[in-house]
């Protein structure tokens, strides 16, 4: 559909001469242009007219009672800022004088007599022409804000809309430009640890934008099918260095905050450096950039992973671009990290870190424009722990899964898959199973609590299988962050050793049932033992009976180990 | 003028020095002072001695004129950022990427 179907097909002129006879002369001429024209005798009157007409076209005389042309040409054009209507002024002063007043009074022309039908016909004509494309850019410039008004509200829909929590999460958002090169995405991952990006894409306007929707997609698909932070960086970047022109570029800050132990994982890649506070508003780590930013890159550089931070229930990870320390006030001062900090400290002990920075780069910069994109994210690190639905298996479905347990020799399916040396260093099996899972019994809730199962019982495998950790590390902080640093040296050499991992899959009328078995290559352990522990055994029966195991008990109908501890069963039923 | 693009004396690269500020607003005239130089293995110096500020634009940049560098086996320095402009090379890590002398 065309926006010109509406325009008006005979055209309006108003004649503003105290001369009748003048007014009819132009009349006559241009009503031979086709239009149709409406006269007055004085300047007020002419102004009246105009108001009332809306004329495409307006003829002035200069010198008139009442009101002169150049008074009533300056109130005409103050009516019609927003569309050109041509204003000709008609006069006999061929003076400079004349000629410049005319157009400081707003005239866009003036014709000076005599002149004849032709030259009156033909300025009109070139006036006019004027006038249509003034009509024209300003009518694909409104398509144009509608447009992109439009674009920018999808994408802030499909992007923004989606993220998690935002009732715990603070987020500030406050673009320079219609577009923000700025993005802020938080997703749940499928053993609830939840992930948070903060992004800074070169530049702002529409082209900073431009990469904003495959990296939420990437983002979001990811994280919801279980991969680690790592993975999904390593993705992110790939994907940006594929998609985007080489100047184009994203600084981003990632976050996981783990559901299930008080860990954070972060890692920053060109953005300013991370803060986290403590509940009284110091600060207890900043984490700085240590990456290009994302697409820079083709890959990661080889060493990298996130940092491992311990944090407290009252801890906040306060994440930012650059454009809240670089906001500048009157005499060209920045904010700086000093306000930034002495604001956020406030805001811990206020509840209200988002607002109180919010306030302190508004009242700083007072009303300065805006010249780059300000975000924040404000991130509580309690309060993800996930409430599973242990157990809500119905009787039916139980009796069901015992009377089955006849044809447990035959599933329905059976998916394998075995890692060795150098690949079970690098690959996270999980989202493998899961989508195997999801590709041939279709989407359901349940398998939440399967992804958490299959995290588990694997992680367990490598860790205190294969790789020989012992959990009793990760009863202090700095063991915390010792154990994973071992265990990723541990991983880096390993070349032999293997997971196996075996589903099965048994469907029932209301329900079904998966098997899980994993095997390691490891020593085991005595899990038949219950009582008298050494100190050794100890630490070992510490780690195989932590939380992960005993959710995994909750979670499972059955679970057991067997083959010295090197091997471990689970099944899990649901009913639907 | 901002920007001034020495041709080294051996013939085998090209000094840009870049005063005030290095952003958007140069990036017609940053890329007018590299193309038309093809030469296998040419080494480009990036003086930061008098560049006052720069933003992310700059440094996009700076990653195409590495681009161009990369495409004749070539090499880019940045020479003498002062302490804001490092600060700025140092989030994004660019030592990474290239030798930043002091």
């Amino acid at each position: 559909m065309t926006p010109f179907a509406m325009k008006k097909d005979i055209k309006l002129a108003l004649v503003v001469d105290d001369s009748p006879m003048q007014c009819k002369v132009l009349g006559v001429l241009l009503k031979e242009e086709g239009y149709r024209v409406f006269t007055a005798n004085d300047g007020a009157r002419g102004v009246d007219m105009y108001i009332k007409y809306k004329p495409d076209l307006v003829l002035m005389d200069i010198n008139m009672p009442v009101m002169n042309g150049y008074e009533a040409a300056r109130k005409i054009k103050s009516f019609s800022q927003t569309s050109l209507c041509p204003l000709i002024f008609i006069t006999s002063m061929d003076s400079d004088q004349a000629f410049i007043e005319s157009i400081d009074a707003g005239g866009d022309g003036i014709l000076v007599r005599p002149f004849s039908p032709e030259v009156f016909k033909a300025k009109i004509k070139s006036i006019q022409r004027i006038s249509d494309l003034y009509g024209q850019v300003k009518r694909l410039q409104q398509e144009q804000q509608q447009d992109a008004e439009l674009a920018e509200q999808l994408m802030s829909g499909v992007i923004e809309s989606r993220n998690y929590a935002l009732d715990r999460i603070g987020i500030v958002k406050k673009p320079a430009a219609l577009f923000s090169g700025d993005i802020q995405l938080t997703a749940l991952s499928p053993n609830g640890d939840i992930n948070i990006l903060l992004g800074d894409f070169t530049g702002h306007g529409l082209r900073s934008s431009i990469g904003a929707i495959p990296l939420s997609e990437t983002f979001r698909a990811m994280t919801k099918k279980g991969f680690s932070l790592l993975e999904i960086i390593a993705q992110v970047n790939r994907q940006l260095h594929n998609l985007l022109p080489p100047d184009l570029f994203l600084g981003a800050a990632f976050v996981t905050i783990s559901s299930h132990d008080s860990t954070a994982y972060i890692f920053n890649a060109g953005l300013p450096d991370c803060y986290i506070y403590n509940g009284v508003g110091e600060i207890k780590h900043k984490i700085l950039s240590s990456h290009p930013p994302m697409g820079v890159l083709p890959t990661l550089i080889g060493s990298t992973k996130p940092h491992v931070v311990v944090v407290e229930e009252t801890d906040r990870i306060v994440l930012i671009s650059d454009g809240i320390v670089e906001a500048r006030n009157d005499v060209g001062e920045m904010f700086e990290f000093e306000r930034f900090e002495e604001a956020t400290k406030q805001g811990v002990l206020a509840g209200n870190i988002s607002e109180s920075v919010l306030d302190a780069v508004n009242e700083f910069c007072q009303n300065m424009p805006q010249e780059d994109d300000i975000s924040l994210i404000d991130i509580p690190c309690s309060g993800w722990q996930q409430t599973f639905t242990v157990s809500n298996v119905s009787e039916d479905t139980l009796i069901n899964s015992r009377k089955q347990k006849i044809n447990a020799e035959s599933p329905a399916w059976t998916w394998k898959l075995k890692l060795t040396g150098k690949r079970l260093a690098e690959i996270n099996p999980i989202p493998m199973a899961m989508s195997q899972i999801q590709d041939i019994e279709g989407n359901a809730e349940h398998w939440q609590s399967l992804f958490t199962i299959l995290t588990e019982l694997f992680v367990n495998s490598l860790d205190h299988g294969v790789l020989g950790l012992s959990s009793d590390l990760k009863n202090s902080p700095e063991g915390f962050v010792e154990y994973f640093t071992e265990r990723d040296s541990r991983l880096q050499q390993l070349d032999n050793g293997f997971v196996d991992i075996e589903l099965n899959y048994f469907p029932f009328d209301l329900g079904g049932k998966l098997v899980v078995k994993i095997l390691d290559s490891g020593t085991g352990f005595d899990h038949r033992k219950k009582h008298s522990f050494s100190q050794h055994e100890l630490n070992d029966k510490v780690q195989l009976c932590g939380r992960g195991i005993e959710l995994v008990k909750q979670l499972c109908e059955s679970m057991d180990y067997y083959d010295g501890g090197r091997a471990v069963e689970a099944a899990y039923v649901w009913s639907s | 003028m901002t920007i001034q693009a020495t041709t080294l004396a051996d013939n085998k690269g090209i000094k840009i020095s870049i005063n005030e500020r290095f952003d958007f607003s140069l990036h017609q005239q940053f890329r007018d002072t590299y193309q038309n130089c093809n030469d296998n293995g040419a080494e480009f110096t990036l003086d930061l001695s008098n560049t006052t500020y720069m933003d992310s634009s700059a440094l996009g940049m700076i990653l195409l004129l590495k681009d161009h560098a990369d495409k004749l086996s070539g090499k880019v320095v940045i020479s003498k950022p002062n302490e804001a402009v490092n600060k700025i090379l140092e989030i994004a890590q660019f030592h990474r990427l290239m030798p930043i002398e002091a």
